[in-house]
């Protein structure tokens, strides 16, 4: 698949001046920097609540964010322009989820800064919230596409911050209801379970199973995703 | 003349409600081809078959040479521009950023932008907010957005239907001088003035089949009745048969000096339209 990082660039500088300008959605970013030093300053220091937060980054804003840009550009019928340029599904998609990945890498960086969060492994901790921010995108992508407008968009991501914010706490549970035990191989639980065992020494060579089964979703959702795209193409 | 789009046979059927039915017509390249009809006849419908956007359900359309399906391809995407009734206008962007994306999507130097807002008189409002706009003055913009990479061929879905008729002669200028470059143009409107100045070749698109397709002066005299109608000094209007039967009785208004004006009885293209359908034009 081709990619033009002019067009790139092109859709990442237009989303920036647009999203800077709809308060409604660019607010959003704000909370889990909020929750993160009010933690931090709380002196709460455990890896599950270090990682909700993280997680509830990726919800509200990898998922929430790219999921009203990508609705709205098709409430406002913006979408089938971009389409129906010269532009391919690379240049539309990358372009489109390239300004929700630096953001959220940025308040991922502040929430953790201000949670006092001191990974063992950068390095590790640093990759494995890459890979997993794709996911995120990828979601929002999806259900933006699935959204008829931003208000519709807004419904239907809630479940998924939900889900991936708290979803950690199923682990709680799972030894009562065994059925959850299917819920701890999401990418937010595999997540937390990634930054466990490097807390306790694990190197690359020791989360890899964590790696491979997150890389697994951010596949199937890539996939996912530029399918539906390409069928969305069509009316 | 090489045809740049060949439509066979083609039909376009929603659920059960079909949109066109056994649709058939070519566009020359170079020329002005106005397809009319009213709301819900089936143009959009044929315009999103023709731009790639909806798959037919029968039949074969061809544009550049290659089947629809081809149009996905960033090369054919160049190729055309497409004006709909939905601007799919960044609102919170100024006008000049809405173009500029458009510059960098299809490699088109920024310099351009003031050239095609020159085209559709916007020019001196290149800062201000899509969203602040008129409805004119978007229809202006989403049109400066369609000329902005000199497409070969330029689908135009009732391109002045919400502007002023100052507006729409300027529009009207622009396309006659992009039609002149060589760009040929595909036109929907239920504008029969619009289709009447600006069109080559006229089709008439009723419940999703094409009645009539020629050019406006041949539909014209083929529906005429060979009438005139002679204005006479005491205010009378008298129609009279355009043959030599009417001569006679011309000549002598003529010669008593009685007559004020003369006109050729001939039907627009409205009224051609009505009377082939039975519908008007709304």
């Amino acid at each position: 698949m081709m990619i033009s990082w002019k067009r790139v660039n092109a859709i990442l500088q237009k989303d920036f001046k647009d999203f800077s300008r709809n308060l409604a959605v660019s607010s959003v970013i704000f909370v889990p920097i909020i929750l993160g030093a009010f933690y931090g300053r709380m002196g709460v220091d455990s890896i599950d609540t270090h990682f909700m937060l993280v997680n509830m980054t990726f919800g509200m804003v990898a998922a929430f964010v790219q999921c009203c840009l990508i609705a709205e550009e098709k409430e406002k019928n913006t979408l089938r322009g971009l389409m129906l340029s010269p532009a391919s599904t690379a240049d539309i998609l990358g372009g489109k989820s390239l300004l929700t990945f630096i953001m959220t890498m940025v308040v991922v960086f502040f929430t953790v800064y201000l949670a006092e969060y001191k990974p063992a492994n950068v390095a590790i901790i640093a990759a494995a919230i890459v890979l997993s921010s794709f996911f995120y995108i990828a979601l929002g992508t999806l259900l933006g596409l699935y959204s008829k407008s931003v208000l519709e968009a807004s419904v239907i991501v809630m479940p998924v911050i939900i889900v991936f914010s708290l979803g950690s706490f199923i682990t709680l549970v799972v030894e009562k209801y065994p059925i959850l035990q299917v819920a701890t191989y999401l990418p937010n639980i595999q997540l937390v379970e990634l930054a466990t065992k490097v807390e306790a020494g694990a190197g690359f060579g020791g989360v890899l199973v964590e790696f491979a089964i997150i890389l697994g979703w951010v596949i199937a959702s890539l996939i996912l995703t530029v399918v539906i795209y390409r069928k969305r193409m069509v009316d | 003349m090489e045809n740049i789009i060949e439509v066979s046979s083609l039909a376009k059927v929603f659920a059960n409600q079909t949109a066109i039915e056994s649709v058939d017509f070519q566009v020359k390249q170079g020329e002005i081809f106005g397809f009319l009809g009213p709301s819900g006849s089936g143009k959009t419908t044929t315009i999103k078959i023709l731009t790639g956007q909806l798959t037919p359900t029968s039949g074969t359309a061809n544009v550049f040479g290659e089947s629809v399906s081809q149009l996905k391809k960033s090369e054919y995407r160049r190729r055309f521009g497409v004006l709909t009734d939905n601007s799919g206008l960044y609102g919170r962007l100024s006008i000049y950023d809405n173009l500029k994306l458009y510059c960098d999507l299809y490699d088109v130097p920024h310099s351009k932008i003031d050239e095609v807002l020159d085209a559709v008189n916007l020019k001196e409002e290149k800062s201000k907010k899509v969203s602040s706009l008129s409805k004119g003055m978007t229809q202006r913009v989403t049109l400066a957005r369609a000329l902005i990479h000199e497409p070969e061929l330029l689908f135009l879905d009732e391109p002045t239907s919400a502007l002023d008729p100052t507006n729409s002669l300027h529009i009207h200028e622009g396309l006659r001088a992009l039609n002149a470059k060589g760009t040929t143009i595909f036109l929907t409107t239920h504008d029969m003035h619009e289709a009447e100045t600006l069109c080559d070749r006229v089709a008439f698109l009723n419940k999703g089949k094409i009645q009539l397709l020629d050019t406006p002066d041949k539909l014209k005299k083929r529906y005429s009745d060979s009438t005139i109608t002679v204005e006479l000094t005491n205010g009378e209007k008298v129609i009279l048969p355009a043959g030599s039967e009417g001569a006679n009785q011309l000549f002598e208004y003529m010669n008593t000096d009685q007559v004020v004006t003369i006109h050729s009885n001939e039907p627009t293209l409205g009224d051609i339209f009505v009377q082939v359908t039975g519908r008007k034009l709304a």
